[in-house]
């Protein structure tokens, strides 16, 4: 198909699913309070950096002063309180003076309680926004909500780095319990077609993403094998308990650092002759990087060299460690891995999404999972997928809890599948991810943070 | 020194990726066929029958520490006689050196940066099996000496410019650096390649000429780094190898046509050179400048808000890596009683996993320490406190590695040797401190100034310990090894060091004699 008949469907969907969103879509009222909030931080680097830097030092302070201590601290030197003497801070122009405002007023002996319970409060409801629950059992309520609302979800557990073995097992039971909670929530699931089935067979309604780095301590990027003994074992028992269940089991992509651990270890023990008719298991593809092509090929590959009986899920993202391979690679001096133009990468995520959906068309037994919040790249995967004739249920589309509610709704409202990757954790297990969560959501090239501000639909939808 | 905002460091090898671990594996199986090197004399002498140097003091020989079998190079073992003709040669090659145009010995330095670039993976290679560096860090070392090259030779051609001084009308005033004379580098084996690379290329480029004395450990690496330089130009005399132990190098030391020491090693090494250079020889018209780079006993803070998902992998990385052999490593944690459990009990979990084995395979976290003196002498300190509890990872069985297990100490009473000497080997001991006021002052007490680590969330802590300049090098929620040319400018004080910073832009300054000239311009009357 040309490019210009495809980007006429991608615009039809486009609109479709912006039409599905609550409130009509666009300029949608947050409660007043948040949004205030989000516009000083998307238009204020240095508060933004000082709020996520005190979103990150919260469970790590155990009084109330302490908390404000923080607070007053950070906002201080997002004011421009000087560092280490004239000249050497920022210039005046950089200061935030929403900073300074605040700073005052939680520097006054006043208000300090009061000030720090709203602190702490605010914190725990950000991170409520993102996180569903401790743990599966206690999102119970949440995820059956969720599939009523025509939403099937996949948990993610969040938690502290693995630097030890008795982590790296801890992690595993709970993965292990996880799976099992699931596994008798869903069954408890009325009935729902396009989340139960696709054209390949049934879709598990219990579906974990587990994280090989929390299951070692051994991950080495310069010594990928390494962990594959460590983690072997305790991904086989994993993966041996969700064909028992009849579970979704997806590893996560990490940093690049673990890339070829985590690709190695997940397809040699996924294609042992234990698993050939099970479980449904899948793997993520990071668009971002500007290898991912040859990442997918290899993949591609993989499924067909390997017929199961399962089929197998690729979930598309555009990738979460943006910052952290930049700042890898600079520090290095090596030539970034990722995109650094953000259309190009766009671009990127499209062209891997038609080499994904024209892999199933051709007959692969493989799942493509389109996982975005920018409503372009979603409607240009929609559009494709009707351009090759696939079956509504061949695709799809996945969006985060807290950041693309929104977007499932509107999915939702087009009757097409969504899938809501839930994290479930702790509070202090999840600043780590609130933070990551809160940087993209108010980042100058957040496709949410555009729409949010009200930018015209037809640029936000136009070609990459 | 506006030059410098041109440098870049050297890119480190990316051994993340298969085909640049494969290359680098092949650097190494290629220069096995090679093995043992073999390094003619200082005197110039060629290798004798009896394959003793031109001094007949016999020879010296390096191993592989994972492999102490594999001999890697035989070089001459250098005499006092030996280093008598090596400072000889040295100071007839002075005058001609000296009085190059600076841009000429600039660009001389550069090309020698631009054949060690060549020889990248192979120098590597030569640093994993004669040091037992891991191959990140033997690959780092290779980026540094190329960085030094580099930086020297830019912070050189700024020099030469010479600096602004005040004009009034009449004079014309202007000020100039010279050379001093011969220096001797006396270097160590831990960063077998950059530690010399720095002080050789600093008295080189700023026209005073060399006579360098590598460890006796890594005599292979050494003349690496002279063979690049000779190739890129540099005058056979201008810098001078000389391979050998303790006594070549107190002869260069006493040497009166010695003007400069810049040496790296211990701290009773380095005060015994500063005693007998300022003691003048017949014949020296001159005070012997030495510039000493020496110990450390290393202490990270961590407060009490600190993130230990950071805090540890960094802790290990600064304690552990080459198997703390570095000056400027992590000896002691100080940590607020606050988070004192979580922290010991999760090192002690993350040291339990790591693994120890031979530097060439890339699965090693740590290596062998350098040889069976080294094994004594950190053994002496483990035996020392045998009795208390320790947290250890495993050492690879039937070999005859020099290897050392990863060790940690929790709560050591402070008169512990472990807690105030500095072991220079894999040992960390970890102790609870009421607040980092405390810590400070722990710090603050020490001999040792060198390196320090920080880790806080608090924007006040990081501007209150940064303020009191305890240390040379403070890294603040990192690890506190790894400095780098240009950006982290490296040297301590107290007992540390005389400074000034190697890969700063002071560095040079210490290489030269600053000569300033007035001239009267006013001739009957007028200005001319």
């Amino acid at each position: 198909m040309d490019e210009v008949t495809l980007d006429e469907r991608v615009q039809v969907w486009g609109s479709r699913l912006a039409a599905g969103l609550p409130s009509g879509g666009l300029r949608r009222p947050r409660a007043g309070a948040e949004q205030l909030m989000m516009r000083w931080l998307i238009g204020d680097p240095r508060l933004r950096a000082a709020l996520f830097r005190f979103v990150d030092v919260r469970p790590a302070c155990h009084s109330r002063s302490e908390l404000v201590r923080h607070l007053s601290e950070l906002l201080e030197e997002a004011g421009g309180r000087e560092r280490f003497g004239a000249g050497e801070g920022p210039v005046d122009g950089e200061h935030s003076g929403v900073a300074r405002r605040l700073a005052r007023l939680t520097g006054r002996r006043a208000l300090e309680l009061p000030t720090a319970a709203a602190a702490a409060l605010g914190v725990a409801s950000m991170a409520h926004r993102f996180i569903a629950g401790e743990d599966a059992e206690a999102a119970a309520g949440e995820l059956r909500s969720l599939w009523e609302h025509g939403r099937c979800v996949t948990l993610d557990l969040l938690g502290e780095a693995t630097l030890t073995e008795g982590e790296g097992e801890l992690y595993a039971e709970r993965c292990t319990q996880t799976l099992r909670t699931l596994a008798q929530l869903g069954a408890a699931w009325q009935p729902a077609p396009m989340l139960d089935h696709d054209g390949l067979g049934p879709l598990p309604r219990a579906n974990l993403s587990v994280k090989v780095s929390a299951l070692t301590p051994h991950l080495r990027a310069n010594a990928p094998r390494r962990a594959l003994e460590a983690a072997r074992e305790r991904l086989l028992a994993l993966l041996r308990l969700a064909r028992e269940l009849d579970a979704h089991l997806h590893v996560d992509m990490e940093s690049l650092d673990t890339r070829e651990s985590i690709t190695e270890l997940f397809l040699e023990l996924l294609a042992r002759d234990e698993f050939v008719a099970g479980p449904s298991a899948g793997i993520v593809l990071q668009a971002y990087l500007t290898d991912s092509e040859e990442q997918l090929e290899r993949l591609l590959a993989w499924v067909e060299g390997n017929p199961r009986g399962a089929p197998f899920t690729v979930r598309l993202v555009k990738g979460a460690y943006w910052d952290h391979e930049v700042v890898l690679a600079a520090q290095h001096g090596w030539r970034t891995p990722v995109f650094t133009d953000r259309r190009a990468c766009d671009r990127h995520y499209e062209h891997l999404t038609r080499r994904l959906l024209d892999a199933r068309a051709g007959g692969l037994a493989l799942r493509p999972a389109i996982a975005s919040h920018n409503l372009r790249s979603l409607a240009h995967a929609l559009a494709y997928a009707d351009a090759l004739r696939l079956e509504p249920e061949a695709v799809e589309l996945q969006v985060l809890r807290g950041l693309g509610d929104d977007t499932a709704a509107a999915i939702n409202a087009c009757g097409r599948r969504v899938r809501v990757y839930c994290p479930v954790g702790d509070l202090v297990a999840g600043m780590a991810y609130l933070v990551r969560r809160l940087l993209e959501n108010t980042s100058n090239d957040s496709f949410l943070a555009a729409l949010g501000s009200g930018a015209d639909l037809r640029l936000l939808l136009e070609r990459p | 020194m506006t030059a410098h905002a041109t440098f870049r460091n050297e890119p480190a090898l990316e051994l993340r990726r298969e085909p640049v671990r494969a290359q680098a594996l092949r650097a190494l199986a290629e220069l096995r066929t090679k093995l043992p090197l073999r390094i003619g004399s200082a005197s110039g002498a060629a290798w004798g029958a009896d394959g003793a140097g031109g001094g007949g003091g016999g020879e010296l020989r390096s191993h592989n520490p994972a492999d102490p079998a594999e001999l890697i190079a035989v070089a001459p073992a250098g005499t006092a006689a030996d280093a008598r003709a090596a400072v000889t040669r040295a100071d007839a090659a002075l005058t001609a050196w000296a009085s190059l145009e600076a841009s000429v010995r600039v660009r001389t330095l550069q090309r020698a940066a631009g054949l060690l670039r060549e020889r990248r993976l192979e120098l590597a290679a030569l640093e994993v099996l004669e040091a037992g560096k891991p191959w990140p860090e033997a690959d780092a070392d290779v980026c540094e000496a190329i960085d030094f090259l580099e930086y020297y030779a830019l912070g050189a051609a700024a020099l030469a410019q010479g600096v602004a001084l005040l004009q009034v009308p009449g004079e014309r005033n202007t000020l100039r650096y010279h050379p001093r004379g011969v220096h001797a580098v006396i270097a160590p084996w831990n960063f077998p390649l950059a530690i010399p690379a720095g002080m050789v290329s600093a008295a080189l480029v700023t026209g005073n000429t060399v006579v360098f004395k590598p460890a006796e450990q890594t005599p292979a690496c050494g003349h690496a780094l002279v063979q690049a330089l000779h190739a890129a130009g540099v005058p056979e005399d201008a810098v001078v190898l000389l391979t050998g132990s303790d006594e070549p190098a107190r002869e260069l030391v006493a040497h009166p046509l010695v003007h400069g020491i810049a040496f790296t090693g211990s701290c009773a090494a380095g005060q015994h050179i500063i005693r007998a250079a300022a003691e003048p020889h017949p014949g020296q018209r001159h005070v012997k400048r030495v510039i000493a780079e020496m110990g450390g006993k290393n202490c990270i803070i961590v407060d009490a808000d600190a993130d230990l998902d950071d805090a540890v992998p960094a802790i290990v990385k600064s304690a552990f890596g080459f198997a703390g052999q570095k000056c400027s490593a992590a000896a002691r944690v100080l940590v607020c009683e606050e988070i004192a459990e979580p922290l010991s009990e999760r090192l002690a979990g993350a040291i339990a996993a790591l693994r120890v084995g031979p530097a060439e395979d890339f699965a090693s976290d740590l290596s062998a320490v350098i040889d069976a003196e080294a094994v004594t002498r950190i053994g002496a300190f483990l035996e020392g406190a045998e009795h208390a509890p320790r947290v250890q990872a495993q050492v690879p069985a039937g070999t005859d590695g020099h290897y050392v297990p990863p060790t940690m100490f929790v709560d050591l009473p402070s008169s512990s040797r472990i807690v105030r000497e500095e072991v220079f080997g894999p040992v960390l001991s970890c102790e609870r401190v009421t607040s980092v006021e405390a810590a400070v002052r722990i710090v603050q007490e020490g001999d040792f100034g060198l390196t320090g680590g920080l880790f806080t969330r608090s924007p006040r802590t990081i501007e209150y310990v940064s303020r009191l300049g305890i240390v040379g090098n403070l890294y603040v929620n990192r690890e506190i090894t790894g400095a780098m040319v240009g950006r982290q400018p490296f040297g301590g004080g107290r007992l540390s060091g005389t400074g000034p910073k190697a890969g700063g832009p002071d560095y040079l300054l210490s290489f030269v004699e600053a000569r300033s000239v007035s001239e009267n311009t006013v001739r009957h009357g007028l200005v001319i």
